[in-house]
């Protein structure tokens, strides 16, 4: 089933404006709320293989689609769609989070971060070659993880002094015990196979007050995919995510001490909630010396990630740079300390 | 008339300020000694051409450094310590720099005893500290157990030469070595403190450099490392603090153990050191077997 917004008042295509974060018109100006608009995509089942073709309500076109695409563009008309077949059921979301930069904000913001890049060549600093910039929602796995931790740790407390003609080394040994309680909430783990999983980690955080109930004219205008990869899937990944975060906060729990050897760690993370949620990325390509880049930008906050063309005679002239500097800093220094400047 | 007695006044006059000026341009000379001759190889260890060019290497080292480098050969001391010979020797033939009794900075050795004593008066007293000295003497004592006198006095020369361009101990810098005139002495003055370090690797410009190069090296990985944006969640990003929480913990004490380590003795420097000559004249020093 395709779903196609048309505006009540003129009867053209409907789109979701980032400003007002409402379904506007464009050929009128007629704003929509979308939050109260009906919903009904939970409850309804399609069948599980239905047509893999799917004719533009607006045109009548074929809609030209990939497996995972849940809402695009119709490449004959430009009409915003949404496949709501690949949006219902055990696919629906439960929550998104809108676009609140649009393409223009985009534009200029991306162009902004090219000219801030210190070792970028100069041509990629004009960011004129912009080749597309497109607004995508991608699927997360939001996680509530709860881990249960127990640690035993055999602890050391050093204290030397001095006694007449001998340096004592006092090394008290303790039995240290921890039992510690860990919730993380909303862990977001990409649910899409194209998505760079590193590229998305730094695209965190997401404010999460901005999550809406999901509602499909969110998405009418942008391109949006259903996940590839079940919660039980990513699981482990989202355990790995706070691996490092449990470990520092055992730690954080057993200080005072010179040394500490674990002798029993035992760390058990849960799975306790696990929301399906589309979250805004614009991915911009970019063409330049033949190479094309990809950048992605959260479509929330603005932050952008991907690898730069890094410039060899900018590298070079601030290694040069900061080598003379350093240089000259340790001459000074050298100098204070009485060891003459040559 | 009048004019031409104003000219012979006038010369007169001239001639009174050249006369009281005299003494200051030339200063008593201590007799039969020339002080712009560094080298007294009385042991014969070099040829005229090496005692020449040695000769010329102080001159010039010497001059940057307000210091005359002297160097003195003998075989035997009538009998005399070779530090007294060497105190002996500045008391009575007043070498230095610009004036008897002046910076200088003496190499002897002796060829019978196979002794070597280094000693710095004055200017050379502070900026050669026995510390200093020390490190000088360890540098050239294998050249000279191995015949290679040539090249230990050149060392001496220009190892002085180098050492003297760094401050000495802090505070007795600046208080101007000027100051001393003949038959004054400083006895204020620990010859025990060589300061900075000459031998600091932190002086060295080829470990200044290597250093330099490898911050900017770190620093232009971590610039190119960034420019394709960081992770900038932590721990506390997703951590909901309400629930998370020590629930249970213990520490309890096990054991103890007491180890103990006699104190390293602070072991007395030896090797000689400075003193004061029997003019009055203190200097720092160094000495030992070649």
């Amino acid at each position: 089933m395709i779903l196609h917004y048309k505006c009540p008042g003129c009867g053209s295509d409907m789109g979701f404006d980032a400003e007002s974060g409402e379904l506007s018109c464009e050929a009128c100006g007629r704003h929509e709320n979308i939050e109260n608009y009906p919903e009904e995509l939970k409850s309804v089942r399609f069948s599980e293989d239905e047509a893999n073709e799917y004719h533009c309500e607006n045109c009548g076109a074929v809609l030209i689609t990939e497996a995972e695409t849940a809402a695009t563009s119709c490449s004959f008309c430009g009409a915003g769609v949404v496949i709501a077949d690949r949006l219902s059921g055990t696919l629906a979301p439960a929550k998104v989070i809108p676009f609140t930069i649009s393409k223009e904000e985009a534009t200029k913001a991306f162009q902004k971060w090219c000219r801030k890049g210190l070792l970028t060549p100069k041509g990629f600093m004009n960011a004129d070659r912009i080749k597309s910039l497109t607004g995508m929602y991608i699927p997360f796995w939001l996680f509530d993880l709860n881990s249960k931790v127990q640690v035993n740790a055999t602890c050391t407390k050093v204290r030397t002094y001095e006694q007449g003609d001998y340096i004592y080394t006092e090394t008290k040994y303790y039995d240290a015990f921890r039992d510690i309680n860990l919730d993380y909430v909303k862990i977001p783990v990409d649910a899409s196979e194209k998505m760079n999983d590193q590229l998305m980690d730094k695209l965190e955080p997401y404010p999460y007050d901005q999550l809406k109930d999901f509602k499909t004219p969110y998405l009418a205008g942008y391109i949006a995919e259903k996940y590839n990869y079940t919660d039980e899937e990513l699981l482990p990944r989202a355990k790995d995510k706070i691996s490092g975060y449990i470990e520092s906060y055992i730690q954080s729990t057993l200080t005072g001490y010179h040394s500490v050897n674990y002798t029993n760690k035992h760390i058990d993370t849960r799975n306790k909630n696990s929301d399906y949620v589309l979250l805004p990325v614009w991915m911009v390509s970019y063409d330049y010396n033949n190479s094309e880049y990809t950048f992605a930008m959260n479509g929330e906050t603005g932050k952008i990630v991907g690898k730069p063309p890094i410039s060899t005679s900018k590298v070079a002239m601030w290694f040069s740079g900061i080598t003379a500097g350093t240089f000259l800093a340790l001459k000074c220094v050298s100098l204070m300390m009485g060891g003459g400047f040559w | 008339m009048s004019r031409i007695f104003l000219q012979k006044r006038g010369l007169f006059f001239l001639m009174i300020v050249f006369l009281m000026l005299l003494p200051l341009a030339m200063p008593v000379k201590a007799e039969n000694f020339d002080r712009s001759q560094y080298i007294y190889d009385f042991a014969h260890l070099l040829t005229d051409q090496e005692a020449a060019d040695l000769q010329n290497l102080a001159k010039e080292l010497g001059e940057a450094r307000e210091t005359a480098f002297i160097i003195l050969t003998v075989s035997g001391t009538d009998g005399k310590d070779i530090v007294q010979y060497v105190e002996d020797f500045y008391d009575e033939n007043a070498p230095g720099y610009d004036q008897p009794h002046g910076n200088t900075a003496i190499l002897a050795i002796d060829m019978q005893e196979r002794d070597i004593y280094l000693a710095g008066f004055k200017k050379a007293e502070q900026y050669l500290g026995d510390g200093r000295l020390d490190q000088i003497r360890e540098n050239i004592t294998p050249d000279l157990s191995d015949g290679h006198y040539f090249q230990a006095f050149l060392a001496f020369i220009t190892t002085s030469h180098e050492y003297m361009g760094y401050e000495p101990s802090d505070g007795s810098s600046s208080d101007g070595y000027s100051g001393y005139g003949p038959g004054e002495s400083s006895d204020g003055y620990n010859g025990n403190d060589s300061g900075a370090d000459p031998e600091n690797i932190f002086f060295q410009w080829w470990f200044q450099l290597i250093a330099s190069i490898i911050v900017a090296a770190v620093i232009v990985a971590i610039m190119a490392y960034r420019s394709g944006g960081r992770v900038t969640v932590n721990a506390g990003t997703y951590m909901n603090s309400d629930q998370s929480r020590v629930l249970n913990k213990y520490d309890n004490f096990v054991r103890q153990t007491v180890t103990k380590q006699r104190k390293p003795s602070n072991n007395t420097n030896s090797g000689g050191g400075g003193g004061i000559t029997g003019g009055g004249h203190s200097h720092s020093g160094s000495s030992g077997k070649f």
